[in-house]
């Protein structure tokens, strides 16, 4: 793998490669270039994740001529289509080298910090909503108690905006959460349940399920879950899979005419 | 281009949360928290995820000002602590050493909330000392 990324910096292929560097301890992203050649004997594949996809945009926002080589998770791979189809990175200016993650059958070994998360304490548990359920087991709670739990999850959020600021895939210039005629500033907990529902609702058709945002979260509210349900409607309704897809989601309202269409029957 | 990371401690409190702070071509583009940080494990507050606005502000004071007759004027360090110390000393001598108080900050390092405290414990003379986290 260090001999690939060196191969792809001596001959050109790519102006930088971004991975990962142990640094004063720390697994920590690292940009490799040329002229420190070197370095590329101190690329890591760990368990440690960040979102180096949102930083080739930032990179690609400055230059949109360089280069990017990054080493790929699956979720990464997904989070590049996403930003490919919404004209964020050019399909042509990025190089991925993927790495192993995200167990199936064919896979069973992976690197991942999502899947050593930590037990779900009791009374998240009888409460709250556990962040391991899947969308189904979740689904199976009646609504008044589903509308409980939920309510009990969204009001812990100390609105630290951390979910929407790691997201690999929100890029907005202008956030519907920082406009102050739908979420007022300065009020904690923010409104609840709109403040998360409308983030979520913005994630229909652009969550590639990283789990990112429950990562960072400092309150532990089951955004991947929420996010998951919401795609797992996109998916029903309209027969579209966010991160694999090559079309941008069916919700564009950009554009001449009307392209939202329902799932073929 | 270059682009590098700088791991770094948040400044807003005394927590200590792990950052990382993005640069492109040496100006800073954002604030990553730092997943395998003891303290925050990954973790961050509102304020520690928008550091690197303040530090790019353009309202930011870049250099100390010295109020003379009712309005701030710019200085350079030296004379900025010159004058601080000259100011001291005159109060000293007319009031004693307790006249003056020393308000310390969760927003620095222990390191350096110490030297605040020798500083006023052994140069200026007093035990007038408090920590902004204890109002």
């Amino acid at each position: 793998m260090k001999n690939t990324v060196k191969e792809w910096l001596e001959n050109g292929i790519v102006d930088l490669f971004l991975g990962y560097k142990m640094s004063n301890g720390h697994p920590l992203p690292h940009c490799f270039t040329l002229e420190e050649l070197t370095d590329v004997e101190q690329l890591i594949v760990s368990e440690t994740r960040y979102s180096l996809e949102k930083i080739a945009t930032h990179l690609a926002r400055k230059d949109p001529e360089l280069k990017i080589g990054l080493l790929a998770r699956d979720c990464n791979q997904r989070a590049i289509n996403v930003l490919t189809v919404w004209h964020q990175l050019d399909p042509e200016k990025i190089k991925t080298l993927n790495v192993n993650c995200c167990p199936s059958p064919i896979k069973p070994q992976a690197d991942c910090s999502y899947l050593s998360s930590q037990a779900v304490p009791p009374y998240k548990q009888q409460v709250g909503v556990d962040n391991t359920l899947g969308v189904e087991t979740a689904d199976g709670f009646t609504n008044q108690e589903k509308n409980i739990r939920w309510m009990y999850e969204f009001q812990k959020c100390i609105k630290c905006y951390g979910c929407r600021n790691i997201c690999p895939v929100c890029f907005c210039a202008e956030c519907t959460l920082e406009h102050k005629d739908l979420i007022s500033p300065g009020t904690l907990p923010p409104q609840i349940p709109i403040f998360h529902l409308v983030r979520a609702s913005h994630m229909a058709g652009r969550c590639v399920d990283c789990g990112l945002c429950e990562d960072a979260c400092p309150m532990d509210i089951p955004l991947r879950l929420l996010y998951s349900k919401v795609n797992s409607i996109v998916k029903d309704v309209f027969d579209y899979s966010t991160g694999e897809s090559s079309e941008q989601p069916p919700f564009s309202v950009l554009g001449e005419k009307v392209t939202l269409s329902l799932k073929p029957m | 281009m270059k682009c590098t990371f700088v791991p770094s401690i948040c400044s807003y409190c005394g927590t200590g949360c792990g950052v990382l702070f993005e640069t492109i071509d040496g100006k800073i583009i954002s604030t990553i928290p730092m997943k395998s940080h003891p303290v925050s494990q990954g973790k961050l507050c509102i304020k520690g995820w928008n550091l690197h606005e303040h530090i790019n502000s353009p309202m930011r004071l870049k250099q100390p000002m010295v109020k003379t007759f009712g309005r701030f004027i710019n200085t350079n360090w030296d004379e900025a602590i010159q004058i601080t110390a000259d100011r001291f000393k005159e109060i000293i001598k007319e009031h004693g050493p307790d006249s003056i108080g020393v308000l310390v900050s969760a927003k620095m390092s222990n390191e350096e909330n110490y030297l605040a405290q020798k500083l006023a414990r052994a140069v200026i003379g007093t035990n007038n000392v408090d920590h902004c986290a204890r109002l």
